[in-house]
């Protein structure tokens, strides 16, 4: 027998396609009004994603997403690798980074909306805050891992400092910088459709909330699809950028996702 | 060249942890003379090394180059380390570029130098290979050619032959040897093998660990250009290896275990 778990692609299709008759099997099972089945729900998909004004909300989603997670890999990256290389650094840094580690960062949404409002600005800086912990605390080991040889090397090539950091410490560190990063996608868009539950105004969150309190389930229901979808799509496309900038390393590490 | 002034090192990891790697060591390197270190495992010859190379700083003591007190790494110095510290992101022929680019060499004369230096090191057929794709004694071939690329007036090898089969430590002690001959450059090659220090130096340095200190220094009076098949076969030759074979057991019984 042929094993069937050798044909790429396969058992992830099987996984879903499990979860879709499971699925199926329970709504029809308890006939709940708040858990259509996916027959009914699936078919909402291609409605939602041909409406323009969804297809709006949700490219305003990503768009903040976009720019938090961008805005987070600018200044976290950097304070990552610093605090490896600078006993100083890690020694102010680590505190700062325990206290906030913590916090659910969605949970600091009211206050954030009583200083900025409930516009972008609000749910962008929580997005920020959500991936800036992972991202810091991966660049921070990654940069600390660093060969001391490899830098000596360098060194004596006659790079200074800021090129080494630039040069040395920041591809060496990069297997692991990715891997915050990988964590940091996931935890975006956790902490994108969260902000815009407390904040409604729109948004992929507030497509899926606003049809909830309409009692509108499947549209429900096909939103947690989608966004399950983009959460798949987002992976597939870092494996892709992953494997063309750290080849040259060794096997990926396993991913843990943190608190949001 | 290279003046060692009274260095010693001491290692504070604890409180009941000191170690003095080095004490009160003192050596000087003549411009283009080619000096061995032997000694026992952990009597402080990488951290000899390290001191020249401006990587390591001495508890005491100082080290001058060209008269110059070393206050850091530079060009000057090329390592050829132990562990090989290859960039693993870079591929063979990146790595060995990487200095010369670094210093400023344009890329097509960079290319043709690197491509020439790893033909002498029978890796052309690996350039595109990453770090993590060769052997250890690929590895370490691919870290002598990165740093003989950048033309340092001084080489600090670290057992750079350490990881090689017998064959190609032969091979690459003739290379070496050959390119030496071509510039003089002056090397601190630290070994463990006494016959390859003999094969290559001028003088051999024997110390002794714990604290690691300088216990006799040889002077190889053997007529250059050396070839292995004459030498071997050379009493003079026969008489150095033994008889810094012996003082090297002598020391290596002393050495605490
Ligand atoms: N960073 C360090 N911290 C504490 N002790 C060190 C450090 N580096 C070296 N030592 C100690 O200094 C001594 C000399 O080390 P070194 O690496 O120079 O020895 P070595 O002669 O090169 O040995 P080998 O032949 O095994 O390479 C050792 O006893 C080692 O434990
Ligand atoms: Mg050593």
């Amino acid at each position: 027998m042929t094993r069937l778990t050798s044909i790429p692609g396969l058992p992830p299709l099987l996984a879903c396609l499990g979860i879709l008759v499971v699925w199926e099997l329970l709504a029809r099972w308890y006939g709940l009004n708040g858990l259509p089945p996916a027959s009914q729900a699936l078919p909402q998909i291609p409605h939602i994603l041909s409406d323009k004004e969804s297809l709006i909300d949700m490219g305003e989603s990503l768009r903040r997403m976009a720019i938090g997670y961008g805005l987070a890999l600018l200044i976290a990256v950097p304070i990552g690798l610093w605090m490896g290389r600078s006993r100083y650094a890690a020694a102010f840094f680590n505190p700062l980074m325990m206290v906030i580690y913590p916090v659910p960062k969605a949970a600091l949404m009211p206050i954030i909306m009583l200083w900025l409002g409930v516009g972008d600005a609000s749910k962008t800086l929580v997005i920020f805050l959500g991936v800036t912990l992972p991202l810091i605390y991966h660049s921070y080991q990654g940069s600390r891992a660093v060969e001391e040889k490899l830098l000596w090397s360098a060194s004596a090539m006659g790079l200074g400092g800021f090129a080494r950091l630039w040069r040395v410490v920041l591809p060496a560190a990069l297997p692991e910088i990715l891997v915050g990063c990988k964590t940091g996608l996931v935890l975006a868009l956790i902490t994108m459709v969260t902000s815009e539950m407390i904040a409604r105004q729109a948004g992929i969150g507030n497509i899926v909330f606003v049809s909830l309190d309409l009692g509108a389930y499947d549209t429900v229901y096909a939103m947690i699809v989608i966004i399950g979808m983009l959460g798949i799509l987002f992976d597939v496309g870092f494996e892709v950028l992953r494997r063309r900038l750290v080849g040259w390393a060794d096997s990926p590490h396993t991913i843990m996702v943190g608190s949001a | 060249m290279i003046a060692i002034e009274g260095v010693s090192k001491r290692f504070d990891a604890a409180r009941d942890r000191r170690h003095l790697a080095l004490n009160d060591v003192t050596l000087s390197v003549a411009e283009g003379e080619f000096v061995s270190i032997l000694g026992p495992s952990g009597c402080g010859k990488s951290t000899l090394l390290y001191i020249v190379g401006g990587f390591v700083e001495p508890t005491a003591g100082r080290v001058l180059v060209k008269d110059v007190p070393v206050r850091g790494p530079g060009p000057d110095r090329g390592p050829v380390f132990q562990e090989f510290a290859l960039f693993p992101w870079k591929t063979v022929l990146g790595n060995v570029m990487y200095g010369l680019q670094q210093g400023g060499v344009p890329r097509a004369e960079a290319l043709a130098r690197s491509r020439e230096l790893l033909t002498m090191v029978r890796l052309s057929a690996y350039e595109n290979f990453y770090p993590k794709e060769l052997s250890g004694g690929m590895k370490q071939r691919v870290a002598i050619a990165r740093t003989l690329a950048y033309r340092p007036n001084i080489l600090l090898m670290d057992e750079p032959f350490g990881a090689l089969d017998a064959h190609t430590r032969t091979g690459l002690q003739n290379d070496l040897l050959h390119i030496w001959d071509k510039d003089r450059k002056t090397v601190l090659f630290v070994t463990h093998s006494v016959e390859e220090a003999v094969f290559l130096s001028d003088r051999v340095v024997m110390m002794s660990s714990a604290p690691g200190r300088i216990k006799q220094i040889f002077d190889i009076d053997l007529p250059r250009p050396r070839s292995r098949a004459e030498l071997l076969l050379d009493r003079r030759f026969q008489d150095y290896v033994v008889e810094i074979e012996k003082m090297f057991d002598d020391t290596a019984q002393q050495a605490p275990a």
